[in-house]
């Protein structure tokens, strides 16, 4: 078994010199997952706003529903989805099973839940007097959105970069749906799973420091759009 | 309505509204001509923002017979409710200032109505010169006093050239020089033809020419005074425009 020290050596000699496997696998990684993400946000958001602004019966009911949802496990989502597109399954003609576009479906069932609740938390949390000043002063209802939207940001994007941080590191779902594909649905948590159980760690450190940097990117990015992330004097 | 001659171009005849098994409005009627102030009082829970709420098409009565410029819109609350929307302003008691300068919160109801960038900044800076808050266009909003807030907010609406303008509450709370600040913009927005309803604890309201004061009790109109004319104003200008009215009072315009 590898030191630490080596693996991590090797690691970075691995990232540094631009291992083409080791960068076709982020490079998977991260078109699932933006693809996922991009996919759920819009539906997401309009779910979050209704939620958050109109009344209708079952509503209390849709918002729990969706809170229950944060917790269910990747690995559940995958094998839901794996009896699904399986050959045997209700959607086994579509033959989306060790795809990518799977491993899509599987993201988005894991991100939506979140997107919806820290979403419809902000946006509950905003200032009715927006929407009302908005449409005082001639707004659209949909411009009116738009300036809820603007008006909440912090919150939202605070909402993305959680969904976008769960799906990128999930494991169980993108393992069972994906198939664990070198060069096709093998991405950064199964590919380390992968290593892992190999004994070999330095693509494993690799990636995962990789995950790390991810991570720091996003909250600097979110610190940045957040200001001094202090109260308003 | 205090001018018999003079017809009015907004009525609503038996407003009523209901939350939660409570009557909070029960058939109130008012009608709306130009360059009217209407002094609105009424104890807490009298109604009173619900009715400016319900005016300004933010709520849906119960029932209501709604008539603009004699036409009648009691079929339709929605048709009627865009129709008020783009007719009437209104301010809350705490006015919500968007998270963006000055310049851009005044600006925001001018870019809604498709003005081009040269056009809303000629606007946008002779409304602020005119009520002496140029110096802040820059200013980020969440750096403003109370009362300068509440005149960023009456100008925002003011640039707009409302018929009808909604205020809540406007000098509640503020200091003496920021109300008399508050209260002269007033009284210039009921020079430039614009119809204000304000509402108040207090019926005294020493410096604005009032034309009509409204009681509201319970619900209920308790009283329906007529004051005085509205004071004529040749010499009314409107902010930006020194020759004429910045915005046509069109619909939509």
């Amino acid at each position: 078994m590898e030191t630490l020290s080596e693996a991590s050596r090797q690691a970075l000699f691995l990232l540094f010199t631009g291992d083409k496997e080791l960068w076709t696998i982020i490079g998977i990684s991260f078109t699932v997952s933006l693809r996922a993400i991009l996919l759920a946000a819009p539906f997401a958001l309009i779910c979050a706003f209704s939620l958050a602004y109109t009344r209708f019966p079952g509503r209390r009911l849709l918002i729990s529903l969706f809170n229950t949802a944060l917790s269910i496990p990747a690995v559940v989502v995958g094998l839901t989805l794996y009896m699904m597109l399986s050959r045997v399954g209700p959607l086994g003609d579509l033959r989306l099973l060790f795809t990518q576009d799977a491993m899509i479906i599987g993201q988005v069932i894991l991100c939506f839940p979140i997107l919806v609740a820290m979403g419809h938390s902000a946006l509950q949390a905003s200032d009715r007097r927006v929407w009302e000043t908005a449409l005082t002063l001639g707004a659209t209802p949909l411009r009116a959105i738009l300036t809820v939207i603007h008006e909440t940001r912090f919150g939202l994007t605070a909402a993305l970069v959680a969904a976008f941080g769960r799906i990128i590191a999930e494991v169980g779902s993108s393992m069972m749906v994906g198939g664990n594909i070198l060069n096709h649905t093998r991405n950064i948590p199964t590919a380390i799973a992968l290593e892992t159980s190999k004994g070999s760690f330095a693509q494993g450190i690799a990636l995962g420091l990789v995950l790390l940097l991810l991570a720091l990117a996003l909250n600097l990015a979110l610190t940045s759009i957040q200001g001094k992330g202090e109260v308003a004097p | 309505m205090n001018n018999p001659a003079e017809t009015p171009w907004l009525s609503l005849q038996g407003i009523s509204f209901s939350r939660a098994g409570r009557t909070i409005l029960s058939d109130v009627s008012l009608q709306f001509g130009s360059r009217e102030l209407t002094l609105l009082t009424g104890q807490n829970g009298s109604g009173k923002t619900t009715l400016l709420r319900i005016l300004a098409g933010l709520l849906k009565p119960d029932s209501a017979i709604l008539n603009i410029e004699g036409e009648k819109r009691a079929e339709s609350w929605m048709r009627g409710r865009s129709a008020l929307r783009n007719n009437i302003c209104y301010l809350h008691q705490q006015p919500y200032l968007f998270d963006a300068t000055v310049f851009d919160n005044v600006a925001y109801g001018l870019r809604r109505r498709g003005l081009g960038r040269s056009e809303i900044g000629r606007l946008v800076t002779g409304a602020l010169k005119t009520t002496g808050l140029d110096h802040l266009i820059q200013r980020h909003c969440g750096q403003l006093s109370g009362g300068e807030k509440q005149r960023v907010a009456m100008v925002r609406a003011w640039v707009l050239q409302p018929r009808l303008l909604l205020l809540d509450e406007p000098v509640a709370n503020m200091d003496k020089p920021s109300r008399n600040k508050c209260l002269a913009l007033i009284n210039r927005m009921q020079r430039d033809n614009i119809a204000v309803v304000l509402t108040s604890h207090d019926p005294q309201q020493g410096a604005l020419h009032i034309s009509r004061h409204l009681h509201l009790y319970q619900g209920r109109m308790a009283s329906k005074e007529s004051l005085a004319e509205p004071s004529e104003s040749p010499a009314a200008v409107s902010p930006a425009q020194p020759e004429k009215q910045p915005q046509e009072r069109k619909p939509n315009a």
